[in-house]
């Protein structure tokens, strides 16, 4: 039984805007096993960036963790002091960003950039610290690496500074990695390469891996398991195989046929209605509004997480009552 | 070993390098600039005609036999583009004509006064930085708090003042009615505030500094808050901060780096523009330095005087830009020489 | 969705206006500049009606004169005065009401304010647009020219001009045709000048907007459809410029004041034209004694000017809000 080292329980994130507050992330539940490879899945504006936000403790203003447990290797992180937070973030637990250009600092080279991570984190001199940086760089697939760390972000590719981006990640070996969108910004040959590396990159430092993502594709070859997200709250978590052939949710079924497929002729089905106003959620199950099986009760009650099958959890009134055709993998 | 294979290893380094290149390139492109304000400055005199009749408009007790020799002893009988060429070669000469009021060379006339202005502004420009980054700063980490809400408020308000109408304020407070602080002027005379010359000009120099340091302080504040508030909600921040550098790290290498440009472009304007002396201040507190002369000049449209002090604030300021964009280039490593 | 279908629920206007609007109806600094500059214009334009005495030149205006109350403080402060309410500001030297002074000064403000940044907008937003959108050599022909007049010291060309003008022009009040309103030449020339040297900051600021709306796609999506040069520019570009005008003009508006009081005040003003500038500068000499008359204009200019300062931020906050989510 492998251990769980990641444990979340009850999570809320609220952002405190003068338009009202927004309920990103509205009581998450779910758990993640050493070395498991774990999909966040779900549209923009399902909390799942905030999620990965709020288990670092990075939420920007106004938003605050109102309620939870976090649970990082027995330890609850929420009551962990700034300090403490700061020692494992960037070394325990760490975060890749969307874009690249964006998440690295444009007026420092990349060496800089590099070495104060792990000059943050280990005690190095600078030389010893520059030659993790070389190593790394070359670890990551960057040529010439020791020429390169000197250039600044804007003069490398799109897919180049990815790989810079994954190299301050893992430079202190994180037990943890999230990877939030990692290859949206990517032409998609490059994307290949940076989910190879990220794969290879987990296997070699044996790293849990969470893959934030709204691409089913990406999800169907990285990871092993599921968590659906919709309007800040958890539709459904199972083992990757099973969510595809079986999915137990209106919502993850919408997903799965909403993705266009080379091998079979399909009519793509657009989920109709809007994303949810987070301000002013719909009551009870926030897919309601949009949903083909919605009963009056899916109006009135919350519906809470069961777990159906061994592994497999459901939040839906509805679950026996509706049969829904997943994904046949050829 | 060999000196002088060094040194010309190095001139070449440099003369081949591409900031020295930009550096020419910069100064070349002054130069039309230059030459343009000149132009400006020097036609400013004839702007209702001839300068002369003006004069006269200004004093009307002036005779024609006294205008008719000014006339010939300033030149302004010859053609007119003869007189700028004239003007501009005496310039580039550092020579700038005989004031109408005097008679003095203006260049001697702009060097005595020139340090008082100096001393006020450089003192000030100092302060004021100096104070100014810290707050800016801390207003835009605690945002919201009620210390940001005062802060800029405050930075609001100074924008907003009226400079003269401080320094009218603190007069009437300080030296009418507590009588702490001389009113007026650089120095005491005939008696020296506060015991030695030394603390005399300091007592001086308080109320002055006090004003020209509020109102760029106000500047500045705004400045730096508006721009590590964008920084702070940038990507790289977020990022920086979860990869575990500590937060004083975060805010001041990373954040401090990006938000500093317009600030540095402020602090070399104000340097460039320290020669101009703030006149309203020196007006107000009638401190002998070049902004006032320049008010006097101005209205006794004592030509020489107004356009020789035109021309060194242009100069200064030119230079000024000059600095701050090669700055600039160390600081944001996008900015490519082109 | 809707659940009941029998009332059709209103849909709030999301025009750039309409949002714009409710968003800074909650920004309480920006409502409370907006109050100050309505209270200002309310002031120049019926102010006569409630000063207790009259501008000058009319004689009235110099009743405490002959009343012997000259140089008197604020009422409010002054032990030997009974009627609290009598001279609020205090009295000049020469005999006039302060508290009457500024309010008559008020149009005059209003007048510099606006007349300087109509014009100065004017030209700003000719030529920053002309710069970008022609761009390369005349948008860098035009940028040079613009550099040269930021880089010179305004205040001392102003001062200069200021002078030379007013000596030459003799007359203190012109008529203007058709409509047949005096306006001081005095003060007209200062608006002119001031207006001449400040077009170069806002048409970079302009130009600078101009780029940025240029290159955003729809504008690409409207040649593919054939329309004109002249069609983008006015239709689709200028339309999404207005915001930024706005907001540049508001704060244009209070540096115009604060930059008509300080040449005034230094005694280039335009003595016909009671402007608080002109009231600072008159009282300046006597200011020891008499500081009520220089402590009060003062603050006058410092409201306004923060009035449209406040005003100006929140119009800028409401257009584009500093995203907070």
């Amino acid at each position: 039984m492998t251990e769980t080292i990641l444990n979340i329980e009850g999570l809320k994130t609220y952002f405190f805007t003068e338009a009202g507050i927004v309920k990103a992330v509205d009581n998450i539940s779910f758990n993640l096993k050493k070395g498991e490879s774990l999909g966040l899945v779900g549209e923009s504006g399902s909390g799942k960036t905030v999620t990965a936000l709020s288990i670092l403790r990075i939420v920007p203003k106004p938003g605050k963790i109102i309620d939870g447990k976090i649970e990082f290797n027995g330890d609850n992180l929420l009551k962990k002091t700034e300090k403490e937070m700061q020692r494992i973030r960037g070394s325990e637990i760490a975060i890749i960003f969307q874009d690249p250009s964006s998440s690295l600092n444009p007026v420092y080279n990349v060496e800089t950039q590099l070495r104060d991570v792990i000059m943050a984190h280990q005690t190095v001199s600078k030389a010893e610290a520059r030659k993790k940086v070389i190593e790394l760089l070359e670890v990551v697939g960057i040529p010439e690496a020791e020429t390169r760390m000197r250039e600044y972000p804007h003069q490398f590719s799109g897919g180049m500074k990815q790989r810079v981006a994954i190299a301050r990640a893992i430079a202190c070996e994180p037990t943890l990695l999230f990877a939030d969108e990692p290859t949206t910004n990517l032409d998609v040959t490059i994307q290949a390469q940076v989910l190879n590396l990220l794969n290879d990159l987990k296997k070699k430092f044996g790293m849990s891996l969470v893959m934030i993502t709204h691409d089913m594709g990406i999800i169907a070859e990285m990871t092993t398991r599921i968590v659906v997200l919709y309007a800040g709250r958890v539709c459904e978590i199972a083992k990757t195989y099973d969510l595809f052939e079986r999915p137990r949710h209106p919502y993850t079924a919408a997903l799965l046929a909403a993705v266009p497929r080379l091998d079979m002729r399909k009519t793509l089905r657009v989920i109709p209605g809007n994303i949810p106003n987070l301000i002013e959620p719909p009551s009870g199950c926030r897919f309601h509004p949009r949903c083909d099986y919605t009963k009056q009760i899916c109006k009135e009650n919350v519906p809470v997480l069961e777990e159906i099958e061994p592994g497999h959890f459901v939040a839906c009134h509805e679950w026996r009552n509706i049969y829904l055709k997943g994904e046949k993998s050829h | 070993m060999n000196f002088g294979r060094f040194i010309t290893r190095r001139l070449s380094l440099l003369l081949g390098s591409a900031m020295f290149r930009y550096i020419v390139r910069r100064l070349l492109y002054m130069i039309p600039v230059f030459l343009g304000i000149s132009i400006i400055s020097f036609f400013v005199m004839y702007a209702a005609g001839d300068p002369l009749n003006i004069i006269r408009l200004g004093r009307p007790t002036v005779t024609q036999e006294t205008i008719d020799s000014l006339r010939r002893y300033y030149g302004l009988d010859k053609p007119i583009p003869l007189q700028y060429l004239n003007w501009l070669t005496n310039v580039l000469q550092f020579n700038f004509g005989k004031s109408l009021y005097g008679g003095r060379p203006v260049n001697f006339l702009i060097g005595s006064w020139a340090w008082e202005t100096i001393k006020l502004q450089l003192i000030s420009i100092l302060l004021a930085f100096a104070i100014s980054i810290p707050i800016g700063i801390n207003s835009a980490k605690k945002q919201y708090s009620k210390q940001d809400m005062i802060i800029t408020s405050i930075s609001l308000f100074g924008v907003s003042m009226p400079t003269f109408w401080l320094g009218l304020i603190l007069i009437i407070i300080f030296s009418f009615w507590l009588g702490w602080l001389p009113s007026a002027g650089s120095r005491g005379a005939p008696y020296l505030w506060w015991g030695n010359p030394i603390l005399d000009q300091i007592a001086h120099l308080i109320m002055p500094v006090t004003v020209l340091v509020y109102v760029m302080l106000a500047q500045n504040i705004r400045l730096i808050r508006a721009n590590m508030l964008e920084i702070l909600r940038s990507d790289y921040i977020l990022a920086a901060r979860a990869s575990g550098l500590s937060e004083r790290k975060v805010i001041y290498k990373y954040a401090l780096r990006n938000a500093i440009g317009p600030v540095i472009t402020y602090l070399g304007i104000s340097l460039g523009m320290m020669i101009a002396g703030a006149p309203m201040t020196e007006y107000v507190f009638n401190w002998p330095g070049l902004g006032r002369r320049y008010v006097d000049a101005a209205m006794r449209l004592d030509f020489p005087l107004v356009m020789g002090i035109t021309m060194i604030i242009t100069v200064m300021t030119l230079i000024a830009n000059l600095i701050i964009d090669i700055c600039y280039v160390y600081i944001d490593p996008r900015i490519r020489l082109r | 969705m809707a659940s009941n279908r029998k009332e059709k629920p209103k849909r709030r206007s999301a025009s750039q206006w309409a949002v714009a609007w409710r968003r800074f109806k909650r920004n309480k600094a920006g409502v409370f500049g907006l109050v100050i500059v309505m209270a200002v214009f309310f002031t120049g334009i019926f102010g006569s009606f409630f000063a207790p005495y009259p501008a000058r030149p009319n004689p009235d205006a110099y009743k405490p004169f002959y009343e012997g109350d000259v140089r008197k403080p604020p009422s409010w402060l002054d032990p030997e005065q009974t009627n609290k309410w009598k001279y609020l500001f205090g009295t000049t030297p020469i005999g006039t009401d302060v508290f009457s002074d500024v309010i008559h000064g008020t149009k005059y403000t209003i007048y510099v304010g606006l007349l300087v940044t109509v014009i100065t907008m004017a030209l700003s937003i000719v030529i920053g647009a002309i710069a970008g959108f022609y761009g390369r050599w005349v948008d860098n022909l035009l940028m040079r020219i613009a550099e040269v007049f930021l880089v010179f010291p305004a205040l001392l060309f102003i001062l200069v001009f200021v002078r030379i003008f007013t000596l030459t022009v003799g007359e203190p009040f012109l008529t203007l045709p058709i409509i047949n309103i005096q306006i001081p030449t005095g003060l007209t020339i200062v608006v002119l000048i001031l207006a001449f040297f400040n077009w170069a900051s806002n048409a970079r600021m302009i130009r600078g907007e101009f780029l940025r709306i240029r290159e955003l796609e729809f504008i690409e999506a409207e040649r593919a459809l054939g329309a004109s040069n002249t069609r983008i520019i006015f239709r689709h570009i200028l339309p999404n410029l207005l915001s930024s005008i706005i907001v540049i003009s508001t704060l244009t508006i209070a540096y115009a004041i604060l930059l008509e009081a300080a040449v005034s005040f230094l005694g280039f003003g335009d003595v016909n034209a009671i402007t608080w500038g002109q009231i600072l500068q008159e009282n300046f000499s006597e200011m020891r004694t008499v500081w009520w008359a220089e402590i009060f204009p003062g603050i006058a200019i410092l409201l306004t000017v923060f009035g449209f300062n406040l005003l100006g931020d929140g119009l800028s906050d409401a257009f584009n809000p500093r995203l907070r989510d």
